[in-house]
């Protein structure tokens, strides 16, 4: 059974920064539903059903914060729930605004949200509470020391060097350097990155995404109001979720349930959407991919579970340069999240500068005659998988 | 807007209050889904999709959902968490049903009591500048909403009584084995001990199909949704009149419209989530049921009695027996199990059509309304 078409017809993000102090929160979020609105020609009474991005709570410090963000979204008295996949927030939100549509229940809904991650003290300190309070949390894991696993794994297994790791690092920052909302924006060197401190082996800082705050907001309506007010819009035609086990010690060993070097339920979300939209091969069918990759290792078994490059191969391919700007499918072209994480949007980012490319509007990171893309967003300990494809 | 398919409720499980076992959360929240999927006859392989509603403040865990994942069937699948409220993972199952993509949901929320004190978890939800040092948590907002209704409605404080009596006497009936303990502390004006009980830790979950599916699985009596609606108001209280809720009004005409409902006077049934009896005379004159100028004779006269007129609450409501955060997902869940003749000491005979509201947040910031009834859209036409 086909569920009708749901098209983009307005974007907003913040220029993210480290620190905000200018704004609160709900200005964060405002910042960004402006130029979404905007975009879209509508006004707040065309919005009948609102989907609020944000993730931890404990992040920016307030239990429920969403409901400090009503008034942001023109959320009184219309319909209005908030999700929370993690990381995976921003796009599960797009999702859900898409399922809304898509099941009849409203023809425009507005999804929007922000995170102050660069001023909630120590982001790491609060993903500890995410694992299991007797068995885990004391190891102590964090984000970091999860995913420096999944790249010594990698290395393990498909040959991996700390240098190949700096590539992405340089090929994203370059990226970066070309988006004006990108927070961490300047270009380095591989000798740059491996000079960097080591955070947590084989994983140094500049490995690491950045802690930013600002907002982002997208705006989707059904095909007929879109038809019915001659708008523009580009379309989502692919959306899909999965997830993984919860406990790191199933993904090791004898016993594991997914290899940790590998993104296993990212490839399942992945071919979700693409079966949805009618892809059976993305190599060739994929213009431009936005994916979720908080460290540059975790860039290369993104790039395999999307189905760009044959898993533990991507590792020549970004060093020459095919997931490059200018190369067979850019990845990233807005720097990515190792550029910016905020975390309560920076999945929706993914979506939003995929319909960006698709759109030809991306301005200085344009993928030439890009016409459908992939994005996704991570959540949870690597546990909970979004993806969408959008097309012109 | 009515949604674009038919959608049904085929399974659910209680566990409010849950059994003080020693169980884990985890080994709670599997026993529960594994109980609504033996109710619906149903595989955890027939499940497309789950949506989750939990609390990070109460369970004491950031992305609390992450937790629940594999007990209630996660991993490999496709799953989202509405922390905003538990009923809203409902909301957005049935749309995820009504979208064509998926044949089936499991929606799940639980509210676990284990956190040193719930009033410092809910206290965290204010806002950090104005109103956390108040202290503003859910029992002292209870107590400001039944401020606000007394100063408006002179009645109000003699009919909440009898409200809070009715609704022990459907809790005794329904759960006879339910401790029913009174709020812990003093209990802030005008509220009075038995008018609020002590939160207890509970579970939900619920098993929504398509009408695809109902038919292929020959589901039995499914409880179909004919309508549904959610709304918000601000979250800054000094900005609402705390005696009135009309975002209830905005969800409820829009469930009503799309369950060709004139208004709720035409259900069988209203499960309702007023935590106090203030609460509930506030939801009675928002869906329009009565108002101030007929409570007394509308509570007096026993219409709202389970061999009323218009029952409200058979199963006693979240005055007696009240898990936080999934009390509202716990009164669909008890609407439904009305309409399939499945709720059990407390099943009303020929239930057709039952209404079901649930209230999250601050002074039932989030209104939810749902339409449940034995036939489907349009079967009537």
């Amino acid at each position: 059974m086909k569920a009708p078409r749901v098209g983009i017809i307005g974007i907003g993000q913040s220029a993210f920064r480290a620190k905000r102090d200018d704004a609160s929160y709900p200005d964060l979020v405002r910042e960004a539903v402006v130029p979404a609105m905007q975009q879209s020609g509508l006004d707040f009474d065309a919005i009948d059903g609102i989907v609020y991005s944000l993730s931890p709570d404990a992040m920016v410090g307030i239990g429920n914060a969403e409901r400090l963000g009503v008034d942001a979204v023109g959320g009184r008295m219309k319909p209005f729930l908030r999700i929370n996949t993690g990381g995976a927030t921003g796009i599960s939100s797009v999702a859900a605004a898409y399922y809304q549509i898509a099941s009849g229940a409203s023809e425009v809904v507005l999804t929007a949200g922000a995170d102050k991650v660069g001023e909630c003290g120590d982001s790491q300190t609060v993903l500890n509470k995410i694992w299991d309070p007797i068995y885990e949390r004391p190891l102590p894991l964090g984000t970091i020391t999860m995913l420096a696993m999944s790249g010594i794994r990698y290395q393990h297994l498909y040959g991996m060097s700390q240098e190949d790791m700096a590539q992405v690092v340089v090929k994203n920052r370059k990226h970066a350097s070309l988006n004006p909302n990108a927070h961490l924006n300047k270009e380095v060197t591989v000798d740059d990155v491996m000079n960097s401190r080591m955070i947590s082996w084989p994983i140094k800082l500049m490995d690491c995404c950045p802690q930013s705050s600002g907002g982002g907001a997208m705006v989707l309506a059904s095909e007929k109001f879109i038809k019915d007010n001659k708008l523009e819009a580009v379309w989502i035609t692919g959306a899909g979720h999965c997830s993984e086990t919860y406990y790191q010690g199933d993904r090791m060993g004898t016993g594991q349930t997914a290899d940790h070097a590998d993104a296993y339920a990212l490839g399942k979300a992945c071919w979700r959407s693409y079966e949805m939209a009618g892809i059976t091969d993305p190599e060739k069918q994929i213009d431009v991919a936005e994916l979720y990759a908080p460290f540059s290792n975790t860039e290369y078994h993104s790039i395999e579970a999307a189905g760009l490059a044959k898993v533990g191969t991507s590792v020549p391919m970004v060093n020459e340069g095919r997931f490059s700007i200018g190369g067979e499918i850019p990845v990233n072209p807005s720097g990515g999240v190792l550029c910016t994480n905020a975390i309560a949007v920076t999945a929706m980012i993914r979506v939003a500068e995929v319909a960006l490319q698709v759109w030809d509007k991306a301005g200085a990171h344009q993928v030439k005659g890009a016409k459908r893309g992939i994005a996704s967003g991570n959540g949870g300990d690597h546990q909970f998988f979004g993806t969408m494809v959008v097309e012109a | 807007m009515a949604l674009n398919r038919n959608t049904a409720v085929i399974g659910s499980a209680i566990a409010a209050p849950a059994a003080n076992d020693g169980r884990a959360l985890e080994e709670l929240l599997y026993d529960l889904v594994q109980d609504a999927l033996k109710d619906a006859d149903l595989k955890i392989e027939d499940i497309d999709g789950i949506v989750v509603g939990s609390n990070d403040q109460f369970d004491g865990r950031a992305i609390s959902v992450m937790m629940a994942s594999g007990s209630v069937g996660g991993v490999d699948r496709d799953i989202l968490s509405t922390p905003s409220a538990g009923e809203h993972a409902m909301v957005m199952g049935v749309m995820r049903v009504a979208t064509g993509l998926y044949r089936t949901q499991l929606i799940v929320s639980w509210s676990p009591t284990e956190a040193d004190s719930l009033s410092e978890a809910q206290r965290l939800g204010a806002d950090p500048y104005y109103h956390r040092k108040l202290p503003m948590d859910e029992l002292n907002v209870f107590a400001l909403q039944a401020s606000a209704l007394t100063a408006r409605c002179a009645d109000a404080q003699a009919l909440s009584g009898k409200i809070a009596e009715r609704s022990h006497a459907h809790a005794k009936a329904a759960y006879p084995d339910a401790p029913r303990e009174n709020h812990e502390g003093q209990v802030p004006w005008p509220l009075k001990p038995g008018m609020v009980t002590r939160p207890v830790t509970g579970a939900v979950a619920l098993i929504v199909a398509s009408e695809e599916f109902v038919e292929e699985r020959g589901a039995k009596a499914p409880a179909w949704i004919r309508g549904m609606g959610w709304a918000t108001e601000t979250g800054y209280l000094g900005d609402r009149d705390l005696s009135r809720a009309p975002a209830l009004r905005a969800a409820a005409d829009r469930a009503f419209a799309d369950g060709f409902l004139s208004g709720p006077a035409e259900a069988d049934l209203i499960e309702l989530t007023g935590a106090t009896p203030y609460q509930e005379m506030i939801v009675l004159e928002e869906l329009g049921l009565c108002d101030a100028d007929t409570w007394a004779e509308d509570i007096d006269s026993g219409r709202f009695g389970v061999s009323g007129a218009l029952p409200l609450n058979p199963s006693g409501g979240p005055i007696p027996i009240n898990p936080v955060f999934c009390t509202g997902l716990m009164r669909i869940a008890e609407a439904a199990r009305q309409v399939r003749g499945q709720a059990g000491a407390h099943q009303l005979e020929n239930v057709k059509t039952a209404v079901a509201h649930a209230a999250s947040g601050f002074a039932m910031m989030y209104q939810t309304v749902f339409v449940l009834s034995t036939e489907k859209q349009g079967a009537a036409a």
